[in-house]
């Protein structure tokens, strides 16, 4: 999620450029009371919050729930900020396309969001999420009769290794790389060694990592146990491609659907118009519905332009939504303080988890590093990003929406997020470090100077001689990405692949996988912590290890001290009066598409 | 004539050949590297590097602006696909081919320009002239006083407070979008009204300003004097002798308008959410999308250069007096 990442952080500021400096409950027109909005919040964290599982066969059969008062058929309109850079499964890789591919792409998984709010992952393609065989090494999938490509081609164990071989080739760049990694059992980009081709000069994987032994069964051999690959095998860069019609770059601007809707026009940039895919067939996917005829969607539509015309609710706005805009914070105390839209709104958190990275290549003293963590107050960076419909007090580095959450405040960010510069004063003084030269790189945007201003002034107050150091926005990655970096300290986010904190702990704290540009910005290199990954990874019980990726983030946390998480990052989103079925997806960080319906 | 326009279209090739080069060597000042743009999560070194040899990015910058040209005049080869002349590559953020891109976003740049330019004209020139004809009377005082309260507006304020009025809070017209004329001429216009009459408004006060003095002047001309004196009606005078006259600073101007419009009226597309050049040129420079760039760089200065040359050409009859040499 790098790229999304490396896009989303800087938007996430930008976005929150001139953010109001909302309240709990917020203000505004009347009509909602502090009870709707607290019970709306508490329901969806309750939901964030759930375990899931993985589903059996029972669980993976189609036809998906029912949705409440769900009517055939209407247009809906969807007004998004970005157009789609990725369409090819393998290149997806960002929330917004992820998305979009629950209406056109199917894996071998996916998630089932249920009328009482449980996710399962569920066999997709495949009839159960995956049988697990080998202590977590080897994992066998079966495909579901029924099961076809938009033109009526069945879907076979060939399209599946076809789809997973052709992530070694080249072209494939953007998409995700674990399954790569995993089945070659290698860091970084050195998987490609295994294929270098992909599939595309007749060489494939051999038996001993990837065996399809007939038209519906595909088997996985990991060398290493991967107790994750449900979860996996649902994420949209893992979806089936059409080895019939595979052609290689040119099929990222026209793939061949294999979910509900298929792409009837794309123009770049301008719009996008979606339509029934006939040969879908509702009995083999157990997650989602055909309610909708069409999806029109178009670009270019900010977070204002998209939410006044959604407040308006007139005519056409009446059947509109936005997939992935979050309502305007300028507009967000109108909103939530109106009742009559305030209950057109579904709200939840992103997956992201915000930081104040600490330079360990430079600051290497942990006093020091104590005495930052104590002082940097995390309010401004919460009441830039929107107060609490924007984010929420952030006690460690791992989100509420992953498996086995644990609420935890070791530093006491969440119990005082102004921070305590008496008590790091002291730490400095005692240390002898007092006027300790601190280089703050921030974000140059109205949101980065707002925050960077108040967490320097609560420095400067416990002592530190700090110099505010602004970056551009649109190079801010770039520059604080590279292992050498001038800053001493330094605002980043991550957000989870998948719910589980594989995905957080290994690529942000693994000091193995230092370089430029990669998501360790502090350059944690901890030996303690790069043994206790390994070992973690090794747990094929998902509860146990939860439970010990939370450990090991309190070490991380309180006793290397890398940083100071900040915020959750949430968002509130908006919908026309006559959409139907709008629920908010954690998984993919948005309104989930699959249940939409129009009120006619 | 045709030694000028010849003289004139050589001198803007190489304008435009200094332009392409500037725009292509200065892209790889900026401290961002687009190879990012499509490195996905876990971004490594390898990755980058594999990038940087997809696009082309390997090569010695020269090499790569040598191919670059190349390519306008004899197409390329891609992975993507073959590159047709003019060929100017295909985006670094999303595979898109560049030309057909931009071709398929003028138009409604070109709609967007051709109805505020016509709205602008009418108003800024008719009140501009009235202002002239009537100086020192109240409709003189009034349009100079609303042109320059019109000159300090600015489209990212007024835009939103007309869609409020008109659409958001009152529903009085529809959402602006834009339907191509050739679907629906209806649509067409009603779809752009909105964006039409507030793009207009920055224009039309310079416009009435200045039609308004030159008017004065040329009203003040011993030539126009002349034909009053012999007798001929200032309506006649007014138009036959005095507009004409007045035309030339206005024609010069309405040039570079036209060619800056066209090359993408960013802020208005912004404003109403349109998909036209100038958006095009914005996130082509946020997404540091080079070939996107260059090409929306290079078509937006062709149109300047050629409106230029245009207008140039138009001097000698407007103004029999002037000779192109």
């Amino acid at each position: 999620m790098t790229v999304y990442m490396r896009r989303t952080k800087a938007t996430l500021v930008a976005v929150a450029a001139g953010a109001l400096m909302l309240t709990a409950c917020s203000s505004g027109g009347g009509g909602t009371s502090k009870n709707d909005t607290k019970d709306k919040q508490d329901q969806n964290a309750k939901q964030q919050q759930s375990q899931i599982t993985f589903g059996d066969a029972a669980a993976s059969t189609g036809p998906a729930e029912e949705v409440p008062g769900a009517k055939p058929g209407g247009t809906l309109h969807a007004l998004e900020r970005d157009s789609y850079t990725h369409l090819d499964p393998g290149q997806i890789y960002v929330s917004n396309e992820g998305q979009l591919a629950t209406l056109l792409h199917r894996g071998l998984t996916t998630y089932k969001l249920d009328s009482k709010g449980k996710y399962t992952v569920v066999g997709d393609l495949a009839t159960d999420s995956g049988k697990e065989t080998d202590a977590g090494k080897t994992w066998t999938y079966t495909l579901k009769d029924g099961v076809k490509f938009e033109d009526g081609t069945p879907i076979t164990s060939k399209d599946i290794r076809w789809s997973v071989e052709r992530l070694f080739a080249p072209f494939i760049t953007n998409g995700p790389a674990y399954l790569q990694q995993w089945l070659a059992n290698t860091a970084g980009s050195d998987y490609r060694k295994l294929l270098p081709d992909g599939p595309y000069k007749g060489a494939h994987l051999p038996d001993s990592l990837l065996q399809t032994p007939d038209a519906k069964t595909i088997v996985f051999h990991f060398p290493t146990a991967q107790p994750d690959t449900p979860y996996l095998m649902a994420m949209a860069g893992y979806a089936v491609v059409d080895s019939a019609k595979d052609t290689k770059e040119k099929y990222d601007k026209a793939p061949v659907a294999s979910g509900p809707y298929k792409i009837k026009s794309f123009e770049s940039g301008k719009s996008m118009t979606l339509v029934k895919n006939t040969n879908w067939d509702p009995k083999t996917d157990p997650a989602r519905h055909q309610y909708v005829d069409t999806f029109d969607i178009t670009f270019n539509h900010q977070a204002p332009d998209s939410t006044k015309r959604l407040m308006s609710d007139a005519g056409e706005n009446q059947t509109s939504l936005s997939f992935a805009n979050a309502v305007d914070t300028k507009s967000t105390p109108t909103v939530v303080g109106t009742a009559s839209i305030f209950k057109r709104t579904v709200s939840g958190y992103q997956p992201f988890v915000g930081q104040i990275n600490f330079n360990m290549k430079k600051i290497t003293d942990l006093q020091i590093r104590k005495a930052l963590a104590l002082a940097i107050p995390t309010k401004p960076v919460w009441q830039a990003l929107g107060a609490s419909y924007g984010a929420e007090y952030a006690g460690g580095y791992i989100s509420p929406t992953l498996a086995g959450y644990q609420k935890s405040d070791p530093l006491g960010k969440v119990a005082k997020p102004d921070g305590d510069q008496v008590a790091a004063k002291k730490i400095l003084t005692d240390a002898g470090k007092l006027n300790t030269k601190i280089t703050y790189a921030y974000i140059n945007t109205a949101a980065g100077q707002e925050y960077s201003v108040a967490i320097a002034d609560a420095l400067k107050k416990a002592g530190f001689d700090v110099q505010r150091k602004d970056l551009p926005s649109d190079t801010y990655y770039d520059l604080i990405g590279k292992v050498d970096n001038p800053y001493d300290i330094y605002a980043s986010a991550w957000g989870a692949d998948w719910p589980s904190t594989l995905t957080v702990i290994p690529p942000v704290f693994d000091g193995r996988t230092i370089a430029d540009q990669a998501p360790n910005y502090s350059h944690v290199n901890d030996p303690k912590i790069n043994s206790e990954i390994d070992r973690i990874k090794a747990i094929t019980d998902p509860v146990k290890a939860a439970d010990e990726w939370f450990k090991l983030n309190a070490y991380i946390t309180t006793d290397v001290i890398p940083g100071v998480p900040t915020v959750f990052y949430k968002q509130l989103q908006l919908f026309g009066s006559k959409v139907g079925g709008v629920v908010y997806n954690n998984v993919t960080s948005g309104i989930d598409l699959t249940k939409l319906f129009v009120n006619q | 004539m045709l030694r000028f326009l010849v003289r004139r279209t050589l001198g803007a090739l190489v304008i435009l050949l200094f332009i392409s080069a500037f725009t292509y060597f200065l892209f790889f000042a900026i401290p961002h590297d687009p190879a990012l743009l499509s490195c996905g999560k876990n971004c490594t070194p390898d990755n980058i590097a594999l990038i940087h040899r997809n696009l082309g990015l390997d090569e010695p910058i020269p090499v790569q602006y040598f191919h670059y040209m190349v390519g306008i005049f004899a197409g390329r080869h891609f992975s993507v696909g073959d590159c047709s002349a003019p060929c100017f590559g295909y985006s670094f953020a999303n595979s898109d081919p560049v030309w057909p891109t931009i071709l398929n976003r003028f138009p409604l740049t070109l709609s967007l320009a051709a109805g505020g330019i016509v709205v602008f004209l009418l108003v800024g020139l008719g009140a501009g002239m009235l202002a002239a004809w009537r100086r020192g009377t109240f409709i003189d005082k009034f349009f100079s006083s609303v042109s320059l309260v019109l000159s300090s507006m600015q489209i990212y304020f007024v835009g939103p407070i007309v869609l409020a009025l008109l659409v958001y809070n009152n529903q009085i017209m529809d959402q602006p979008k834009y339907v191509p004329i050739s679907e629906d001429p209806v649509g067409w216009f009603s779809g752009l009204l909105i964006p039409w009459c507030v793009l207009s408004i920055i224009f039309t006060a310079g416009y009435t300003r200045m039609s308004r003095s030159t008017m004065i002047d040329q009203l003040q001309e011993e030539h126009v004097r002349t034909a009053r004196a012999k007798g001929m009606s200032s309506r006649y005078v007014f138009f036959r002798y005095a507009w004409r006259g007045s035309l030339i600073p206005i024609v010069t101007m309405l040039g570079l308008d036209i060619g800056t419009l066209l090359g993408g009226a960013m802020i208005t597309e912004f404003t109403f959410s349109l998909a036209g050049i100038g958006r095009l040129a914005v996130d082509s420079v946020l997404r540091t999308d080079l070939p996107m760039l260059m090409g929306v760089m290079l078509f937006s200065a062709a149109l300047i250069v050629l409106f230029n040359i245009i207008v140039d050409a138009a001097y000698a009859f407007i103004d029999p007096r002037v000779r192109l040499s």
